[in-house]
């Protein structure tokens, strides 16, 4: 990757600061059609401010359903002892991204200037809720938004009159970041929120703080971030920056994947099971098909391997033969693992070479499998989710984990089928735009009842699903054309001089997929991909209907069900609302940086 | 003698073929780009094809290679003729090196990474020796310092520069330039040219489509006019700039010159 910074001498200075009574007049109150404007535009927003704060703060919404079920609707039934891994989990997420921004040294200056504005703003806002929230607000409430308007308002003024030319004045991010986690902990440890919970299905309330064990992990992770950070910076001088940032690459992409398990897997586990068929079988698949790879991975052997390769594939779909005569039974996960050791077997003359390579690409198939065994066995052994209700599994985690592991089965899919329908043979066209077709067609609750209903009728005896499983795949199949849709884009936007070229230099058409056209599509794909990434999100909200306790079932229906908040619907609803527009909105935020690194690093 | 061996002097006559064309022809639907085309170009001989746009010059070089399929004749490659087996025209192709008009570098990769690709993954390589050789190509062209930027980040004839390596780094047998020089300001072509001189004098087999006459007359062994898919003259620097014997060649140089 190539270093394209500026040195701090070469970059624009920000805009001379302009009054505030200035700007005003400029773009407020410029001209008679302005000022209407201006007038009209803000007593509208002001109206619609002092609704929603009515609905907010009125006598009917009891805001205690909110903040009693805080545990129901992060994790629903998961159970409090087991806490710690929930935590284990958020911690590996801080620690990626503290060590990511040191990896890529995201450390962007921020003016004073343009901190001290962002404060004011967040004051006058404040100050606007305290002066026009309707006579229902608890006067402590209004007291306390006056006071923290005043407060921060008074504040940035004070510093921007202090600091000597705050528009040049620059604050590095990461002490931005430390300034805003002193806030946010300090708040948790020293602020009298009260402490919700339930006691023997009665709700409690405490005076006080909130309790440590939640205020003292997030403190943890801040801290955990941001040490990473500054040790990861203090080791930039010493280590191979290009090394950190492969490996944190690879831990964006595999680690995931180990933190949805920490989370996932049933506390009950049945471990002598695991230990006696899971992990020999996730082994010998490994160990076995690295050994095959390795020795077929020779430029030399390439015909042995092509031979070897169509007999795996006839051999896995006999398996699926097997399966539904009931000839003998077998695991599903050994079924596709056979078949993907036969379509490796059919790519290893596209990626033999010499000694390194093939070492590299046997090591590639180890690594997979691993990956591979370690989260069917997290969410699909016969202990797994066939736990009698209550699921275990539910709210804010379940809505994670059910997007993330969505997205993550059904990009290799649509890349698939995205080829597919591209492709030159008519037979993979057809059917992929077929595929396509029908999915789209179709609404996704459809595909979800068919999924959880008719599915499990229709397989033979002897094979059987789980209700989560069911809904994730059958969410994956529908989440796979609209991917291929959304990478076929991509492939478009490659142009035709990038095939040509690689023809000419003798790339077959594998490797010209793969190490040519896929790598500019996926770039070009990257916003859309993230809508989509977006979308699986918020939609997976339809769980709920077919019997999946994500945050929405829990706001709708759960919480207006219990004795001591029957019918309170309306707080919660604000409130997960709320979360999803946080995270929806980090994402699309995260995506902008994304495509704007990556092109600055290809400038054309 | 036919039409694909005019010209020849005794010496390069008796040479090996290193490409043969016989009778090859093309259609685009109804429209026929190549109306039976005869050539031979011999081993370490120069080639400069020539023509007004449209007359088939690209469809031609680009059928040896077999980005393009021929319907008619036959095309014979460093002994290997094509046809429609998949697995001998991958092999043909790494032999055959094609600079394009618009250099169509990977924009994704680095110009080390350009260069190595196909290397490490057609020839098998070492990663290693790979780089080693591109390295040893970049300093043939100019431009080892660049070797880690990307191609957007340089000018159009370094990016060219950059194409050509990547080519040779294939060690190939032929090299195809279909205009090498049209898409590069006046400045950059000469620098582009100078690699080609030097390649030229090394003894690669090369056709070239250029519209460079000096190249022409102080590279080529041989030339050839072609219009409307035909090739209608064939013939050394000399004969072509001095004496042509057709009407149309006269025509189309007196323009050009
Ligand atoms: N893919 C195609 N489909 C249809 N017609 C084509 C295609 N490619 C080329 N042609 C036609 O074939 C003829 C020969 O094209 P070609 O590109 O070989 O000409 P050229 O001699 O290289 O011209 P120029 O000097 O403009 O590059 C042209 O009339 C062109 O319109
Ligand atoms: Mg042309």
């Amino acid at each position: 990757m190539s270093e394209v910074t500026l040195p701090a001498a070469q970059r624009a200075p920000e805009a001379e600061s302009v009054s505030p009574g200035r700007w005003v007049r400029e773009n407020l109150f410029s001209s008679v059609s302005n000022v209407i404007q201006t007038v009209f535009f803000s007593l509208v927003l002001l109206g619609l401010l002092r609704w929603v704060l009515g609905q907010i703060f009125s006598e009917e919404a009891n805001w205690t359903s909110v903040a009693t079920n805080m545990r129901l609707l992060f994790t629903y039934n998961y159970p409090t002892e087991q806490f710690v891994r929930i935590w284990f989990a958020a911690g590996a997420l801080f620690l990626a991204v503290g060590a990511s921004f040191a990896a890529w040294n995201l450390n962007p200056m921020v003016t004073v200037r343009r901190i001290g504005v962002a404060v004011v703003g967040t004051g006058a806002v404040s100050l606007v809720v305290a002066l026009i929230s309707p006579d229902t607000t608890p006067s402590a409430v209004r007291t306390g938004f006056l006071a923290v308007g005043i407060g921060l308002v008074v504040l940035a003024l004070a510093v921007l009159k202090v600091v000597p030319e705050p528009h040049r004045r620059q604050v590095p991010f990461i002490g931005m970041l430390a300034g805003v986690a002193v806030l946010v902990c300090g708040v948790l440890w020293f602020f009298p929120f009260g402490d919700y919970g339930f006691a023997d299905g009665a709700p409690t309330a405490k005076s006080g703080t909130i309790d440590s064990s939640t205020s003292l992990p997030v403190t943890v992770m801040f801290l955990i971030m941001i040490g990473t950070y500054l040790a990861g910076r203090a080791l930039a001088r010493v280590i191979d920056l290009g090394w950190l940032r492969r490996t944190m690459i690879g831990w964006w992409v595999i680690g995931p994947a180990f933190v949805v398990f920490l989370v996932l897997r049933d506390p009950e586990f049945d471990w002598g099971y695991v230990l006696a068929v899971d992990v020999p079988m996730g082994a010998a698949f490994a160990v076995g098909g690295a050994v095959l790879l390795y020795l077929l991975a020779k430029p030399s052997r390439s015909d042995l391997a092509r031979v070897i390769g169509a007999l795996l594939v006839a051999l896995a779909l006999f398996h699926w033969v097997a399966a539904f005569f009931g000839w003998y039974p077998m695991l599903q996960k050994a079924r596709f693992s056979f078949a993907l050791v036969a379509v490796a077997v059919l790519l290893a003359p596209t990626f033999a070479g010499e000694r390194a390579a093939r070492l590299r690409f046997a090591g590639g198939w180890f690594g997979f499998m691993v990956l591979f065994h370690w989260l069917l066995t997290g969410i699909n052994t016969p202990s797994t989710l066939d736990i009698a209700a209550p699921p275990f599994l539910g709210g804010f985690v379940l809505t994670v984990s059910i997007a993330y592991y969505v997205m993550l089965a059904s990009f290799p899919l649509g890349v698939l089928l995205s080829l597919a329908r591209t492709s030159k043979m008519p037979i993979f066209r057809v059917l992929a735009t077929t595929y396509i077709e029908v999915v789209r067609g179709v609404p996704l609750i459809t595909v979800l009842f068919f999924f959880s209903i008719m599915l499990p009728l229709f397989l033979p005896g002897g094979m059987g699903i789980s209700d989560l499983a069911a809904v994730f795949a059958g969410y994956t199949v529908f989440s796979a054309a609209y991917m291929a849709e959304n990478i076929r884009g991509g492939l478009q936007s490659v142009r035709r001089g990038q095939y040509e070229a690689a023809d000419a230099l003798g790339l077959t058409t594998v490797q010209r997929t793969a190490f040519i056209v896929l790598p500019q599509a996926l770039r070009v794909s990257i916003p859309n991909l993230v809508g989509q990434a977006i979308a699986t999100f918020k939609e997976t909200s339809l769980i709920a209907i077919v019997g999946g306790f994500d945050l929405l079932r829990i706001a709708n229906s759960t919480i207006p069900n219990q004795p001591d908040f029957l019918g309170q619907k309306r707080p919660a609803l604000f409130f997960i609302s709320l979360v999803y527009f946080v995270v929806a909105y980090s994402m699309s935020r995260a995506s902008r940086n994304l495509e704007e690194r990556l092109q600055e690093g290809q400038a054309r | 003698m036919s039409i694909a061996d005019q010209a020849l002097t005794e010496e390069m006559a008796s040479r090996r073929d290193m490409i043969v064309c016989r009778g090859v022809k093309k259609w685009f639907g109804d429209f026929q780009a190549l109306a039976g085309v005869d050539i031979t170009v011999k081993d370490r001989e120069v080639m400069v094809v020539l023509g007004p746009s449209g007359s088939g010059k690209s469809t031609l070089i680009r059928c040896i290679n077999r980005l393009e399929v021929h319907q008619e004749g036959e095309i014979v490659v460093d002994g290997v003729e094509m046809t429609n087996d998949m697995r001998n025209i991958e092999k043909i192709r790494s032999e055959v090196g094609m600079v394009f008009q618009q250099f169509n570098l990977f924009p994704h990769l680095t110009v080390l990474d350009n260069i190595t690709l196909a290397p490490i993954w057609v020839r098998k390589r070492a990663r290693v020796e790979a780089e080693a050789k591109a390295m040893e190509l970049l300093e043939r062209v100019g431009i080892p310092e660049q070797a880690n930027k990307f191609p957007g980040q340089l000018s159009g004839g370094q990016q060219q520069r950059v194409a050509i390596a990547r080519s040779l780094a294939m060690e190939p047998k032929i090299m195809l330039f279909d205009e090498p020089t049209s898409a590069l300001d006046p400045e950059m072509i000469s620098e582009v040219l100078d690699v080609m001189k030097d390649l030229a004098r090394g003894g690669m087999t090369m056709i070239v489509v250029t519209h460079e006459m000096g190249f022409a007359r102080e590279v080529a062994d041989r030339l050839v006019f072609m219009e409307s898919g035909d090739v209608v003259e064939v013939g050394t620097p000399e004969h072509f700039f001095t004496n042509p014997t057709e009407e149309r060649t006269k025509l189309f140089l007196s323009q050009i010159l």
